[in-house]
C-alpha cells in the first residue's frame, strides 16, 4: 500500500470528516435504500481501515477509535474485493461532490490495485487482465482477425460508396492522423470503423490504423494496475512514433480515451511526443472546417445525450459531443442531470466483464432507466464503447425500447457526399451464393447449441429468417453429435451447458478432420469460462460474442465469421 | 480572577497550544515528506478557459459556492447548518483569545449577543448533527467512536463558551474555567483526532482542485 500512496490519495483517506454529504450521489445507494453498505464513506472505510491501522498515528495506538483495521482471513479479502469490484464503477460522482475533495473513486481503483497484486479478483478482470497482457488487447482480438475485419469493412465502404478508392489505410508511414480503436468494434461493432473510415475519406484525410498496437482501451484503468496500464499505453505510443503519425485518434470510448489521453502517460512515466485526441473533436473540426458536410435531417429522431463518466468527470470533454450532436440531429433533448453530474451508465469500472455482479449492476441501473425515461428520446448518445454496452443491458432490462448509437454513426449517416460519375466495373465481381439467394445466409447451414431454450429459439429463429438451416442442440453432446452428422457451415457454442465438458466438445470439434472446415463462433454469458475454450493449444473459435446478443450483432458476427471464411477459400 | 482560572486562561491555553502547534508541524512534515504528489505529464484537456490555477481557485473557493456541488445546491439545509457550525466554531475560538487578550471587547453587548447567537446556533446544530449521526442509519455506519465523541465533545464546548461569553465572574468562575479546560483539551486531541480535517482541507482540495482544472472538469459544469 505504501508504494501506491501518493499524496493526493493518502490526503483522501485522512480528510474524510464522515459527514455524509456524498452518501446519495451513488446511484447505488439511490437504487438500494437502507442498505448504507452501498453508501460511498462505508466502501471507502473499508478500504481506509488499513491506512490508519498501518500510517495514521491514532489508528496505530487506538485502532478501535478510528474503525482501524487490517484484513486477516479470506472472507476478509473477499468482502474487500466485492466492496471495490462490485459495489462502485469508480464513476467519481462521489469525488466531485465531497465538501473535502476526498477522491474516492481513485483510491478505490488503488485498493483494485493491491487485490490485483495478490491474485484476488473477479474472474473476469482476471481473464481480460490476461488478454491485454498476453495478446495486446483486451478482447483477445487476433493479428488475423482484426486485419481481415478491416479488409471487410474496407470492401463494405467501397460497395456503399460505389468507389472502389476508398481505403482503410493500414501501418501507412507519415499520415497526419493514426486512428486507434476499442477491440468492441472488431469483434461487434464494425460498422462503427467503416464509418469512421468513411468520415475520414470524405475530409480527405492523411490516416492510418496501425496494423499492431490498436487498441487504445486499458485494463489497467479498471484493475488499478498501473503496470498494465503502463504497458498497454506504452504499446500504443510506441507505435504512432514508429509510423511517425503527428495525431493519435481516439474513437468513441470513455474509458479508452482516459486511459490514453490522460492517464497513460503517468503510468508509463513517458512524455509523449505527438497530439491525441478524441474522435469527437475531430469529427467536430472536420465540420466546422467544412472539410465534410452534414445533413441533419437524416438524423430526425429524437436523441439524448449520455456523458461517459471517464470524459466528463476525468477528462473535461462534455460540449464538444453536444456541439456535434447540435450539427448532425434535428432533435436534441438533455437529459438530466448531465455532463459532470450525469449518472453512470452502470457498466463502468470494467461491471460489465464481471457477470457475478450482474444483478446487483442491473438493480442499481434502476437510476439511469429513470433518467433515460425521462427524456423522452427513440434513441441514447454516448461517446464510450463501455456505456453503449451497459446502456443496452439497462434499456433491454428496463424494457425502454431506446437505441444506443454513437456520435461516429450520427456523423457518418448525416455525411453528404458528392455522387460520382458511374464508370462500368470491368471485370464482373462473382457474386456470393448468400447475395445471390436474396438472403444474407442462405444456402449455410448452422447448428445452434444452448441451454436455455429461450437462447436456442432465439438464436435459431433469427438464423433462419435470414436464410440459414438452422439445428438445435441442448448440450455439449449434442453439439458435437449434430455437427459430426450435419457438417455445418458454423456452431455456436454456449460455454456453459450441461453434459460434457463444453471445453472438451470444442477440442473434440477441432481435431477432427472432417469438421476441418467448421467455423465455431462462441456465444456465452459468462466471459470468465473463455479460459475452458482459449487455453487450449487448438485453432481458436472464429468468433466470440458475449450475451445479451441482440439480433444485429448476432447476424453481424455470424455473416463475418462465414463471409470472411469465404474469402479465405477463394483465395 | 483566582489563580485556577488565570492558570486556565493563560498558561494552560499557551501550553496547550504550543503543543497543537508541534503536533501540526510535524503531521504536515510527515504528509509532505511521506507522500510523494502524483504529477500529470499529459497536455491538458476540457476548455481551455479552464486550468491548474483556475481548479485549485475553484476548488478551495467550493466550500462557499453551495451552488457548485449538487450535494450542497439540493440540501440548503444541511448547508446552513455547515456555515452555523463553523462560523460557531470560529466564534468560540475566537473568544479564547478575547478573554485573556482583549476582554474590553465584551463590554459592548452587541458583541456579547452576537457571539452567544452564533456560539448558541452552532451548539444547537451540534445537537442536531448529534441526532442525525445516531438516528440516520447510513450515518450510523459510516461513524467511529471519534466520531461521535468529536461531536460531543464540541456542542459541550459551545455550550460553555455561550456561557463564557460575558466573562462575568459574578456567579462562580466554573463556566470559565469549564471552558478553558475544554479549549485546552481539544487544543491537545485535535491533532488526533478527525476534528483536525481542516489541517488537510487546504491540501486535499489543492490536489484534487489542480487535476480537475487541468483535465477541464472544474469549474463544474451541469445543466
Amino acid at each position: 500500500m505504501g508504494q501506491k500512496l501518493n499524496r493526493q490519495i493518502a490526503g483522501s483517506m485522512i480528510a474524510c470528516v464522515h459527514c455524509g454529504m456524498c452518501i446519495d450521489s451513488c446511484h447505488y445507494v439511490l437504487a438500494n435504500p437502507g442498505d448504507p453498505t452501498y453508501a460511498p464513506p462505508y466502501k471507502a472505510d473499508r478500504i481506509r481501515k488499513l491506512f490508519k491501522k498501518h500510517f495514521d498515528w491514532t489508528g496505530r495506538i487506538l485502532p478501535w477509535w478510528v474503525k482501524a483495521g487490517s484484513v486477516y482471513t479470506d472472507e476478509e479479502l473477499e468482502e474487500l474485493k466485492d466492496i471495490v469490484f462490485g459495489k462502485c464503477t469508480n464513476c467519481r460522482r462521489c469525488s466531485i461532490n465531497c465538501p473535502m475533495g476526498v477522491d474516492f473513486a481513485t483510491f478505490n481503483r488503488m485498493a483494485r490495485g493491491l487485490l490485483v497484486s495478490v491474485g484476488i479478483m473477479p474472474e473476469g478482470v482476471a481473464v481480460v487482465s490476461k488478454d491485454q497482457w498476453e495478446i495486446g488487447n483486451q478482447m483477445g482480438v487476433l493479428k488475423e482477425d482484426y486485419l481481415e475485419t478491416l479488409e471487410w469493412m474496407e470492401e463494405e465502404l467501397q460497395d456503399e460508396l460505389d468507389d472502389p478508392s476508398v481505403a482503410i489505410p493500414i501501418d501507412q508511414m507519415d499520415c497526419k492522423v493514426v486512428y486507434s480503436i476499442n477491440p468492441r468494434e472488431v469483434k461487434y461493432d464494425p460498422r462503427s470503423i467503416a464509418d469512421a473510415a468513411k468520415i475520414f475519406h470524405a475530409a480527405g484525410e492523411s490516416w492510418t490504423m496501425p496494423s499492431e498496437g490498436w487498441d487504445m482501451t486499458n485494463f489497467g484503468l479498471f484493475s488499478g494496475d498501473d503496470a498494465l496500464g503502463g504497458s498497454v499505453a506504452q504499446r500504443l505510443y510506441e507505435k504512432v512514433e514508429e509510423l511517425r503519425g503527428k495525431r493519435l485518434v481516439i474513437s468513441e470510448c470513455g474509458h479508452g480515451y482516459r486511459s490514453t489521453r490522460c492517464e497513460g502517460p503517468n503510468w508509463a512515466k513517458v512524455d509523449v511526443p505527438f497530439e491525441m485526441e478524441s474522435s469527437v473533436l475531430t469529427m467536430l473540426r472536420y465540420i466546422k472546417e467544412g472539410r465534410i458536410k452534414v445533413d441533419k435531417s437524416r438524423n430526425s429522431k429524437p436523441v439524448t445525450f449520455h456523458d461517459s463518466c471517464n470524459n466528463a468527470r476525468s477528462c473535461g470533454l462534455f460540449e464538444e459531443p453536444r456541439e456535434l450532436l447540435q450539427l448532425v440531429c434535428e432533435d436534441f433533448r438533455e437529459m438530466y442531470p448531465n455532463r459532470s453530474e450525469n449518472y453512470c451508465c452502470t457498466g463502468g469500472g470494467g461491471a460489465m466483464s464481471m457477470s457475478e455482479y450482474t444483478p446487483q449492476r442491473l438493480k442499481s441501473a434502476s437510476i439511469k432507466a429513470s433518467q433515460l425515461k425521462e427524456t423522452g428520446a427513440q434513441a441514447v448518445v454516448t461517446s464510450c464503447h463501455n456505456c453503449v454496452d451497459g446502456l443496452s443491458d439497462v434499456i433491454r432490462h428496463y424494457e425502454l425500447g431506446m437505441e444506443v448509437t454513437q456520435l461516429v454513426n450520427l456523423v457518418a449517416n448525416a455525411l453528404v457526399i458528392e455522387e460520382k460519375v458511374a464508370v462500368p466495373v470491368a471485370e464482373p465481381i462473382a457474386a456470393e451464393p448468400a447475395v445471390v439467394a436474396g438472403l444474407p445466409l442462405a444456402g449455410r447451414t448452422l447448428v445452434v447449441a444452448d441451454d436455455e431454450p429461450d437462447q436456442v429459439e432465439f438464436l435459431a429463429t433469427v438464423l433462419e429468417d435470414n436464410g440459414a438451416t438452422v439445428f438445435r442442440a441442448m448440450s455439449g453432446d449434442e453439439a458435437l453429435e449434430l455437427s459430426r452428422r450435419e457438417k455445418p457451415d458454423l456452431l455456436t457454442l454456449d460455454l456453459h451447458m450441461p453434459g460434457r465438458d463444453v471445453g472438451e466438445v470444442f477440442e473434440i470439434l477441432r481435431k477432427d478432420p472432417e469438421l476441418e472446415d467448421l467455423k465455431i463462433c462462441i456465444i456465452t454469458g459468462r466471459p470468465e469460462l473463455r479460459k475452458l475454450i482459449y487455453g487450449r493449444s487448438v485453432r481458436r473459435p472464429e468468433g466470440y460474442v458475449d450475451k445479451p446478443v441482440d439480433e444485429e450483432r448476432l447476424l453481424l458476427n455470424v455473416r463475418k465469421v462465414l463471409e470472411l471464411a469465404h474469402e479465405a477459400k477463394k483465395v | 480572577m483566582s489563580d485556577v482560572l488565570h492558570f486556565s486562561e493563560h498558561t494552560l491555553q499557551e501550553v496547550a497550544l504550543g503543543f497543537m502547534a508541534l503536533v501540526y508541524v510535524m503531521r504536515i512534515t510527515w504528509f509532505l515528506r511521506r507522500f510523494k504528489a502524483g504529477a500529470e505529464r499529459q497536455a491538458p484537456t476540457g476548455s481551455l478557459s479552464t486550468t491548474k490555477a483556475r481548479g485549485i481557485l475553484y476548488s478551495w473557493a467550493n466550500i462557499a459556492m453551495p451552488w457548485a456541488m449538487e450535494s450542497t445546491r439540493t440540501k440548503p439545509l444541511m448547508y446552513a447548518q455547515f456555515v452555523v457550525f463553523h462560523l460557531g466554531v470560529t466564534a468560540a475560538i475566537a473568544l479564547s483569545f478575547i478573554i485573556p487578550y482583549a476582554p474590553g471587547l465584551l463590554q459592548s453587548s452587541t458583541v456579547t449577543v452576537l457571539l452567544q447567537l452564533v456560539i448558541g446556533a452552532a451548539c444547537l446544530v451540534g445537537a442536531v448533527r448529534m441526532i442525525r449521526r445516531v438516528t440516520n442509519p447510513y450515518m450510523r455506519a459510516i461513524s467511529s467512536p471519534d466520531d461521535y465523541f468529536s461531536l460531543i465533545l464540541l456542542t459541550v464546548w459551545f455550550f460553555f463558551a455561550v456561557l463564557a461569553v460575558p466573562n462575568s465572574t459574578a456567579n462562580g468562575e466554573w463556566h470559565l474555567i469549564s471552558y478553558f479546560s475544554l479549549t485546552a483539551f481539544f487544543l491537545v486531541y485535535v491533532p488526533f483526532s478527525k476534528i483536525s480535517h481542516y489541517l488537510y482541507y487546504p491540501f486535499t482540495r489543492y490536489y484534487f482542485g489542480k487535476s480537475m482544472g487541468y483535465r477541464g472538469v472544474y469549474p463544474l459544469q451541469h445543466g
